[in-house]
């Protein structure tokens, strides 16, 4: 197939953010209203192009791409939260700056969707910068406010700084393997250089250790985390539900691919490393959000806190076939998906809050929401619950599959009983998390009405919040469609199977 | 046997409760009143599999001869399942929750007319939501019982918190937030071990099947092997592949039972509640709306008891022999200190919620004790609570609802004023100390008897029967200090003009105090209906 078709919703994408950046300069105000919905209808678009010609198929060669069923899933899953994302951000920015706005979302977008195929070093770097220069635009674009400029500028120059690193690490890999094909390629490829050496050079290593030093700071885990407060309190509340989901989506994306490509054998260094970071960022976010008044700076401790169990499932690695009881990658791309989207849409509910014509920000500003706006403040109820990782939500479900994950490893396996201890800190973190997330349903339902609060009536963000309440509670109850998927693309991530295959067994999704 | 009728009973009520939402809010009242009706009616229809169980003949054929051999009302649908794991919406009902649902659907029925004046309360708005959440909070608690899953279980467990934690948090009283939330979390700090034992009991299993499969010989008929980890409750306490497993296995180096059972007993102690993790109760008690007390004494505190003997016991039972001088222990501290703090209490719904401390550590204790009589009596121990707890704290809400205060000094000659009230008044009280005659007696002499007759197995039996004995003299004490403050004495002024508790104040109290005579007179009536399912367990684990 042409390798143009295959890269379609892409490319789609990435047309239809350049679109909305010129229709952001007409002249008059009504034409660049249109920006918002003209980037919606790129993105179903680019769904049906990926229902239609996104098919896993072979490595398109020369340009360092590969698209297996993960690449899929995180299509699938980055176009549809994408949607919920332009829905909720619809009214955010200056009339005059829409269409950048909606064109940096949308480049960012593409930006996920691109790491989510890349095959190639350079080709991940580049996706995953895709991924973040914009949204260090979009923090700056999404308020007038002097914060919102330190927040940018801040969240720019460590960016560019964990970039550095990355890409540094990439050039070790590099010159470990003499090739930046990740695996599969004919004639040299990162896996094949892993496979023959029978283990990861010490060369390799310090390169995989600089990438994920990099990678870390997209997740925001410790301790690279320290922008997240700032930039998350600084950026315009539904401009952070996106920070909390794109960048975190792509990091993770990178670094299954990287660890595809080492056939998951890290260094027994790495792992305790990694393991210390898990346990660190669990620890560290909760502790911290606990401390907040806040919201958005509580939530943004939250953010790290979930990648630190998000990386219990990384550290598990996949499992051929299982469910994902049994298989971290499939647990992390399921929690993935479902934090994105209950962190969303509690942005989204504070995003429609203003008071006294200024965003609303602490748990003071939300008392007795549950009067003046109950929609609102029961959606944003559901997502902070759901962040909890409190039945009868998904964030439960995205929970007990991640924990359960690191049980599945065999009792012979050396690092089981790490895992296990792991689970048990991150349970009482859980434990810990509950205990703010819970102010945030309190300030809403028990306290009296003196929150001076408004919501908003921009329509657009009620739809899109009330499809990110609703989710969670659906997905609870049939999860299957998006654990299968996630099933799938964890299998396209496991060693054993060589890429070109990977998913020739497996029903088309 | 298998039916829908359980599945009917428990979201009967959440039919109900979005009846409340969509009906007008004239009605409201009625709606509940008419879905927590159903609710009980149906759970009736519940006794006629176990009727005539009391005789030696029939209580095979009732309960079966093993645990888990003979269970009624079962409904099994598969929900969430992989090639390797399945979760199951399991329900179905034995000796052990019988009783318990009975009791549910009669408190919740209560707690709604209870509720009949809602619209006199000090806070009345959100009059709709109210009823919906008791009615959703029925349905939680239902679904606990009668889950035989542990993963809708645990789901139906943490379910059950959301209502709660609104029903104080929004109608309660000055202190309400700070003690829904530490209601919330206290139940969820328990818990959350819990879901580490969930998940480690289910690859655990699933080891178990693969190393013993000769052994893993289902309970369902009796021929078909397990191949996969399991979370069927009754799978885990009766098959033999992991009951071996279980008992020979390490977690994190340390013997898998025992630490298990000790990850389950938080969650259950907590909500039960042991010392010294009782704190949230006087909290939750005092700032929760009469008839949210009623339930939460009344039914939620039966959770805790209910987890150990469908749990722990059956699953862990070397977990159970390991720890059982410990859990002895913190049921005699329980009772003691429960008793004590009862007594040195001037609010009387404190006084109360202490009282209810004391009273289910004689729980812990006679199910520490691993002994027939012990297991009975802290069954019945539970179910007599369930109607002399609710009983009296209506009885303090009917005064608060005239005073407006709760201060046990200021009252005084309040039988002269109400004797109707006062009658009942005592009949409750008297429940509640373990009067012979009346369902507290009952259960208590059953624990003590228990505990002695552990002497053999356990050194510490003696000394720890002696102390939970010294206990009742406590108890006694309390109770008769409050009567002699409250209704006894000369009549007070300012509350001789106090009317007489009306006619629907009476009906509630009425049924409650005919259990607490028939429960103390003929205690047959609940102890056919559950000794021979805790004859099973007890069978299965010694």
């Amino acid at each position: 197939m042409n390798p143009l078709i295959q890269m379609s919703p892409e490319v789609c994408v990435v047309l239809g953010g350049c679109l909305v950046c010129l229709i952001g300069v007409a002249r008059r105000s009504s034409a660049r209203a249109v920006t918002s919905s003209v980037a919606l209808v790129t993105l179903v678009v680019a769904m049906a192009l990926t229902a239609w010609y996104g098919r896993p198929g072979d490595a398109i060669q020369p340009a360092g791409l590969l698209i297996t069923q993960l690449s899929m899933y995180v299509r699938w899953i980055t176009l549809i939260v994408g949607v919920l994302i332009v829905l909720v951000n619809a009214g955010t920015p200056a009339d005059e700056e829409r269409g950048e706005f909606f064109g940096m979302i949308l480049f960012s977008i593409a930006g996920v969707m691109l790491t989510g195929c890349a095959n190639d070093l350079v080709v991940l770097f580049l996706a995953v910068e895709l991924v973040s220069v914009p949204t260090y635009i979009l923090v700056g674009l999404s308020r007038t406010d002097a914060r919102a400029s330190e927040a940018a500028v801040k969240y720019f120059f460590l960016g560019a700084l964990a970039a550095a690193i990355m890409v540094y690490g990439f050039s070790f890999l590099y010159g470990a393997a003499g090739t930046t094909v990740l695996r599969g390629a004919s004639g040299g490829s990162l896996s094949e250089h892993v496979a023959s050496a029978g283990r990861l050079t010490d060369f390799a290593t310090i390169g995989l250790l600089l990438a994920f030093a990099g990678l870390s700071f997209k997740i925001a885990a410790v301790p690279f985390h320290a922008y997240a407060p700032d930039v998350y309190e600084g950026a315009a509340s539904s401009v952070t539900g996106l920070l909390g989901f794109l960048p975190k989506l792509a990091g993770f994306a990178a670094m299954i691919h990287l660890l595809t490509a080492i056939g998951w054998q890290l260094p027994t260094s790495l792992l305790w490393l990694l393991w210390g970071v898990a346990a660190a960022t669990m620890t560290v976010g909760n502790v911290l959000a606990l401390l907040q008044t806040n919201v958005k700076r509580m939530l943004a401790y939250s953010s790290i806190a979930h990648s630190g169990y998000m990386l219990i499932g990384l550290l598990v690695g996949p499992a051929l076939g299982a469910g994902p009881m049994h298989d971290g990658v499939a647990a992390l791309l399921f929690y993935v998906a479902v934090y994105g989207t209950m962190n969303l849409g509690a942005f989204a509910a504070l995003g429609s809050l203003t008071v006294r014509d200024e965003p609303a920000e602490t748990l003071d500003d939300l008392a007795g929401l549950s009067r003046r706006a109950p929609w609102t403040a029961l959606a944003l109820t559901v997502c902070a619950f759901s962040l909890m990782g409190f039945p009868p939500t998904a964030g439960f479900l995205g929970k007990v599959y991640v924990f359960s994950s690191a049980f599945s490893l065999s009792p012979w396996h050396p690092f089981r009983t790490a895992m296990v201890v792991l689970v048990v800190i991150a349970v009482i973190n859980s434990a810990i998390g509950a205990a703010y997330y819970l102010r945030i349903a309190a300030a809403c339902y028990l306290r009296d009405a003196d929150g001076q609060s408004r919501v908003s009536g921009d329509f657009m963000l009620r739809v899109g919040l009330g499809i990110c309440g609703a989710a969670m509670v659906v997905l609870f109850v049939i999860p299957k469609p998006l654990v299968d998927r996630a099933r799938y693309a964890a299998a396209a991530a496991h060693p054993r199977r060589d890429a070109h295959v990977s998913v020739v067994e497996l029903p088309p999704s | 046997m298998d039916s829908t009728l359980l599945s009917w009973l428990v979201f009967v009520p959440t039919i109900g409760a979005v009846a409340c939402l969509l009906a007008p809010r004239e009605v409201t009242r009625t709606v509940a009143m008419l879905a927590s009706g159903i609710s009980f009616v149906l759970s009736l229809f519940l006794i006629p599999p176990f009727l005539g169980a009391g005789d030696e003949m029939n209580a095979a054929a009732v309960f079966g001869s093993s645990y888990g051999d003979a269970l009624h009302f079962i409904q099994r649908i598969p929900w969430i399942n992989g090639e390797s794991f399945t979760i199951e919406y399991f329900l179905g009902l034995d000796g052990l929750n019988l009783p318990l649902v009975i009791l549910t659907t009669l408190i919740s029925l209560l707690a709604v007319w209870a509720s009949w004046n809602f619209d006199e309360w000090k806070i009345n708005k959100g009059k709709k939501g109210y009823f919906a959440l008791l009615l959703l909070l029925e349905t939680g608690m239902l679904g606990t019982f009668v889950a035989l899953d542990f993963f809708l279980f645990y789901i139906f467990w943490e379910v059950m918190l959301l209502p709660m934690y609104f029903l104080i948090g929004v109608w309660g009283g000055p202190r309400k937030e700070y003690a829904a939330i530490k209601f919330f979390l206290f139940t969820l700090a328990g818990s959350v071990l819990m879901l580490v034992a969930l998940v480690a009991m289910f690859f655990y299993s699933g080891a178990a099947v693969a190393e013993y499969p000769e052994l893993a010989v289902s309970y369902r008929d009796g021929a078909s092997v397990l191949t996969t980890g399991t979370f069927d409750l009754i799978e885990l306490a009766t098959n033999e592949a992991i009951q071996k497993y279980f008992g020979e296995s390490l977690f994190l180096g340390w013997r898998f039972a025992p630490v298990m059972f000790i990850f389950l007993f938080v969650g259950f102690a907590v909500k039960l509640p042991a010392v010294p993790v009782h704190t949230w109760l006087p909290d939750a008690h005092v700032e929760a709306p009469t008839p949210i007390s009623m339930i939460l004494a009344g039914v939620l505190l039966k959770m805790g008891g209910y987890g150990f003997l469908r749990l722990c016991y059956p699953i862990f039972p070397s977990g159970g022999q390991f720890w059982a001088g410990t859990l002895a222990a913190i049921g005699v501290v329980s009772i003691l200190y429960g008793a004590l703090c009862a007594m040195a209490q001037t609010d009387f719904k404190k006084l109360v919620a202490y009282s209810s401390v004391s009273h289910m550590g004689y729980v812990l204790l006679g199910i520490a004790v691993m002994t027939e009589t012990g297991f009975q009596g802290a069954m019945f121990q539970m179910i007599a609570h369930g109607i002399s707890s609710p009983m009296c704290f209506f009885l303090v809400g009917v005064i608060y609802d005239r005073a407006h205060h709760r201060e046990i000094n200021r009252f005084g000659g309040l039988w002269l004023t109400m004797p109707k009230y006062g009658t009942m008044a005592t009949i409750g009280f008297f429940a509640s100390l373990g009067l012979p005659g009346l369902c507290g007696f009952v259960g208590e002499v059953f624990v003590l008897l228990g505990t002695f007759e552990a002497r053999h197995t356990f050194t510490w039996a003696v000394p720890a029967a002696i102390l939970a004995a010294a206990g009742v003299i406590f108890t006694a004490g309390y109770i008769l200090w409050l009567i002699q403050r409250v209704y006894l004495g000369p009549q007070k002024p300012e509350y001789a003009d106090y009317p007489e508790a009306t006619g629907r104040e009476m009906a509630i109290l009425m049924p409650l105090a005919a259990l607490c005579v028939v429960l103390g007179v003929l205690p047959r009536v609940v102890f056919d209906y559950m000794n021979g399912t805790l004859r099973n367990i007890l069978d299965q684990i010694l």
